[in-house]
């Protein structure tokens, strides 16, 4: 394989986590404008252990999906009884302000006699903990894969589930939800708290690919398009948003036929898709349908 | 041939269907009303007439025009206007203003201001109230603003939805008053009612309705009222122990 | 110290003037539609590129290019109400809103392809010496703006109290489900509320690119974050509101950027806006969404 495909092949894998952050929290009901400020969070917490501090990636991913978790956590609580434009929009100022505190963050440390670390609005470089290590690009994806996976997993798992069906119930009616005796709040945090892990999980894996960190990585144009891939790609399972993904960077980046006009190519394909699947391609009574197929 | 005929009219919320199939007839220029407990599906059958819920099947022919389906706006350009439960007047705007909404389909300024005057002339109340915002209006002067608004559209069928709900009991005379001269004018009403007993002092013919289908008709005398009530407020499966 | 206040205050206003129009624009249409518009900034900058594009080309005067401005507005909001609102309605607000989300990658895209310089240069409104009163200066074209945005309130104003169509509209806002009942076609006035808000959105960005003298492809962005802070401060859903909530966006961020900087300007903004919402202080809850 490929230098690109294994590129194109990681940056898929990288943007799933994303996606999978925002289609959970639209599965609960919440539309956020914000996840981009969680997946910067784990990109500069994980960049800042490793390259200033010396901390084994494993580790300081962890450390990034724990504090991704606190960050979304904590913007969630204030905002818990907030629906739909007013809580995306609380989201979007959150994101906002994320932005901003990596344009004023400047965290410099002598390492082997230069100073590395966040510089504001200079971005951040010389994230290289996987090349200094000796990582291939191939094994690098591979790992990136793997946790990929893993994820999914939980999804399916969590999908089938009784936690899961309590998930869709409070996304689709939280009053009949609550009425029922299910703790709304409880799970509106909970997936906050999740959503943010695994943005931020997705960030940290998308600085050491990337090396290289700027706040402008992680404006509002990234939470676009993490929503758009989750809601075209289908919220019936936790393959739509991959699916979102797959249409966007797979198939038209890669393919280069759209070279040049591929935002505009999908744009208009997730505008057109969404007029006759409101829920995306892969929704709900798809899923069912398939499901019934081949079982 | 009726004035309004619906034919096992089936309209749905998502896979719940509130009406199961309901068959009806208004003659013209009488007042018939629609009685049933509630969740019958009353309102939901008011909703489908005015266009606002589209039925799943069924037919609704409207002086001889199929009307099932067809927009809000369609509908009240063919003559029928809806007072809606609750009335819903636009609470910010004047009591004139208003009222020109009710007429909003009609261009003729000068006929336009004639009916407003005899509006008011059937209103008073409305008339000193004229410059208010409606939503500072008492629940009876809302509801008399609802029924001049519907009227401003001059329809030839007025349906009304609970005009007497939430009012003290004079002022639900009073509005019953002007459904009889309505009715006394040539308006063909189609009235649903939770307050039976007011309803059948009034109404030419009847229908009763439970559980998204109708389950009587008949004329005022054809039912003991005692039983009609009964049956309006419980439903016809209870019965008292 | 006093001296700074007062410019301060007049150039926050001026640019809240702006502000105001973005807001009206966003509030028009949620007012009516009970969705935000995600594109509505993106379309204004599509509106402002033509212009850039014909005065590229062709030179053009000031009246010319303000009205190639608002025309591509609101060519471009119809594009938008077509593929992302009028499927909808009664439908996903949620589908509707992200579809207009998608649609900005577009506008964005097409901005870069049309006009491929990051920067390009945009006839300024005036090109004189700031008018100065003793210790104040005052900019022309910030007069004009205030001047502009005054009169297109103005008209708005107009249009929703002495108009049928106004009278449509604020029927729509204020009793949704009557409006139909009173034989107002409601797919049609959402078309006319979309031409109306793109075309006062158009009017704005063309005023914010002509103070400025120039134009990236950020104006999309840009437009459509100040729009959604100054209406969602205004209090969502409020006409007044949007005015108010844009002036307030206007003056908060001059003096904060006078002391602080720009970035803490910005922040302090977006801060005040979460802690509103936290609040859920209720001017700002009046409406929701669908």
């Amino acid at each position: 394989m490929d230098d690109y495909a294994i590129g194109v092949l990681t940056n898929i894998a990288l943007f799933s986590f994303i996606a999978l952050s925002a289609y959970l929290l639209l599965i609960a009901g919440e539309m956020s404008f914000g996840q981009q400020a969680f997946f910067g969070v784990g990109a500069y917490a994980g960049g800042i252990l490793t390259t200033l501090y010396a901390w084994p990636l494993p580790l300081a991913a962890l450390a990034a999906m724990a504090l991704g978790a606190v960050a979304q956590f904590l913007v969630a609580l204030p905002t818990l009884r907030l629906r739909g434009l007013h809580f995306a929009m609380a989201t979007l100022a959150a994101a906002e302000m994320a932005r901003i505190l990596f344009e004023l963050m400047h965290w410099r440390r002598e390492i082997d006699g230069e100073l590395a670390g966040p510089d504001g609005t200079q971005g951040f470089r010389g994230i290289r903990w996987i090349f200094e290590h000796g990582i291939e690009p191939l094994h690098y994806l591979g790992i990136v894969g793997v946790l990929l996976a893993l994820v999914l997993a939980l999804f399916l798992m969590i999908e089938r589930s009784k936690l899961g069906a309590t998930l869709r119930g409070v996304g689709l009616d939280p009053e009949l939800a609550a009425s029922v005796g299910i703790d709304v709040q409880r799970i509106k945090l909970g997936v906050a708290a999740a959503a943010g892990a695994l943005a931020a999980l997705g960030g940290v894996l998308y600085a050491h690919h990337n090396t290289y960190i700027e706040p402008r990585n992680f404006d509002i144009m990234l939470g676009v398009h993490s929503l758009a891939y989750a809601l075209i790609g289908g919220l019936g399972t936790a393959f739509g948003p991959l699916l979102g993904v797959l249409l966007d960077i797979g198939a038209l980046e890669s393919t280069r036929v759209f070279h040049g006009y591929r935002m505009i190519v999908f744009g208009g394909l997730v505008a057109l898709v969404l007029v006759y699947r409101p829920r995306g391609l892969l929704d709900e009574r798809t899923v069912q349908w398939l499901r019934q197929r081949f079982s | 041939m009726s004035f309004l005929e619906v034919r096992d009219v089936v309209t749905a919320y998502g896979k719940i269907e509130a009406l199961k199939g309901v068959s009806l007839e208004v003659a013209e220029g009488a007042i018939t009303c629609l009685l049933g407990p509630n969740g019958a599906g009353k309102t939901t059958l008011m909703m489908t007439l005015a266009g606002i819920l589209r039925p799943k099947q069924g037919s609704i022919v409207f002086a001889g025009e199929e009307i099932a389906g067809r927009a809000p706006h369609a509908i009240v350009a063919r003559g029928v206007a809806l007072v809606p439960e609750n009335r819903l007047v636009f609470p910010a705007m004047t009591v004139l203003e208003n009222m020109h909404a009710g007429a909003y389909q009609r261009g003729d300024k000068k006929t336009v201001a004639g009916d407003i005057e005899r509006m008011f002339g059937r209103f008073p109340r409305l008339k000193e109230r004229a410059a208010q915002q409606a939503g500072t209006l008492s629940g009876g002067e809302q509801q008399m603003l609802a029924v001049a608004r519907a009227l401003m559209s001059r329809p030839k069928l007025l349906l009304m939805d609970e005009p007497s709900l939430g009012l003290a009991p004079l002022v639900v005379e009073e509005i019953f008053r002007i459904v009889t001269e309505l009715h006394r004018d040539g308006t063909t009403i189609f009235l649903v009612e939770q307050n039976a007993h007011m309803a059948l002092r009034v109404a030419q013919h009847f229908y009763l309705m439970e559980q998204g289908k109708v389950t009587f008709s008949g004329d005022p005398g054809s039912l003991a009222e005692d039983e009609v009530i009964r049956r309006a407020y419980l439903g016809s499966a209870q019965r008292p122990a | 110290m006093i001296a700074d206040l007062v410019q301060n205050t007049l150039d926050g206003l001026s640019a809240g003037a702006t502000y105001a129009l973005l807001a009206l624009g966003f509030t028009l249409i949620f007012g009516v539609l009970r969705r935000a518009n995600l594109s509505f900034g993106p379309a204004i900058m599509f509106g402002c590129y033509a212009a850039t594009w014909t005065h590229v080309n062709f030179g053009a005067g000031l009246l010319l290019l303000a009205l190639i401005t608002v025309s591509g507005a609101v060519l471009a909001g119809a594009y938008v109400e077509r593929l992302c609102f009028a499927p909808h309605r009664g439908g996903s607000a949620i589908a509707a809103m992200v579809a207009s989300f998608a649609l900005w990658m577009q506008f964005e895209e097409l901005a870069t392809l049309i006009m491929p310089r990051h920067l390009y240069a945009f006839p300024l409104l005036y090109e004189g010496d700031p008018l100065a009163l003793g210790p104040f200066t005052l900019r022309i074209d910030a007069l004009a703006m205030l001047g502009a945005a005054l009169a297109a309130c103005l008209a708005l104003w107009w249009t929703l109290y002495r108009t049928r169509f106004g009278l449509a509209v604020r029927a729509l806002i204020e009793q949704p489900a009557a409006a139909a009942l009173a034989g107002i076609n409601v797919p049609w006035v959402f078309v006319r509320v979309f031409a109306l808000a793109s075309a006062i959105g158009g009017v704005a960005g063309y005023l914010v690119v002509a103070s400025h003298g120039q134009i990236t492809p950020m104006l999309g962005m840009w437009a459509t974050l100040k729009g959604l802070l100054a209406m969602m401060l205004g209090g969502l859903g409020s006409l007044p509101g949007a005015v108010i909530g844009g002036l307030a966006l206007g003056l908060i961020e001059a003096h904060t950027q006078w002391y602080l900087g720009p970035q803490m300007r910005d922040l302090i903004a977006y801060l005040l806006l979460f802690v509103l919402l936290a609040a859920r202080v209720p001017w700002m809850t009046t409406r929701s969404a669908s």
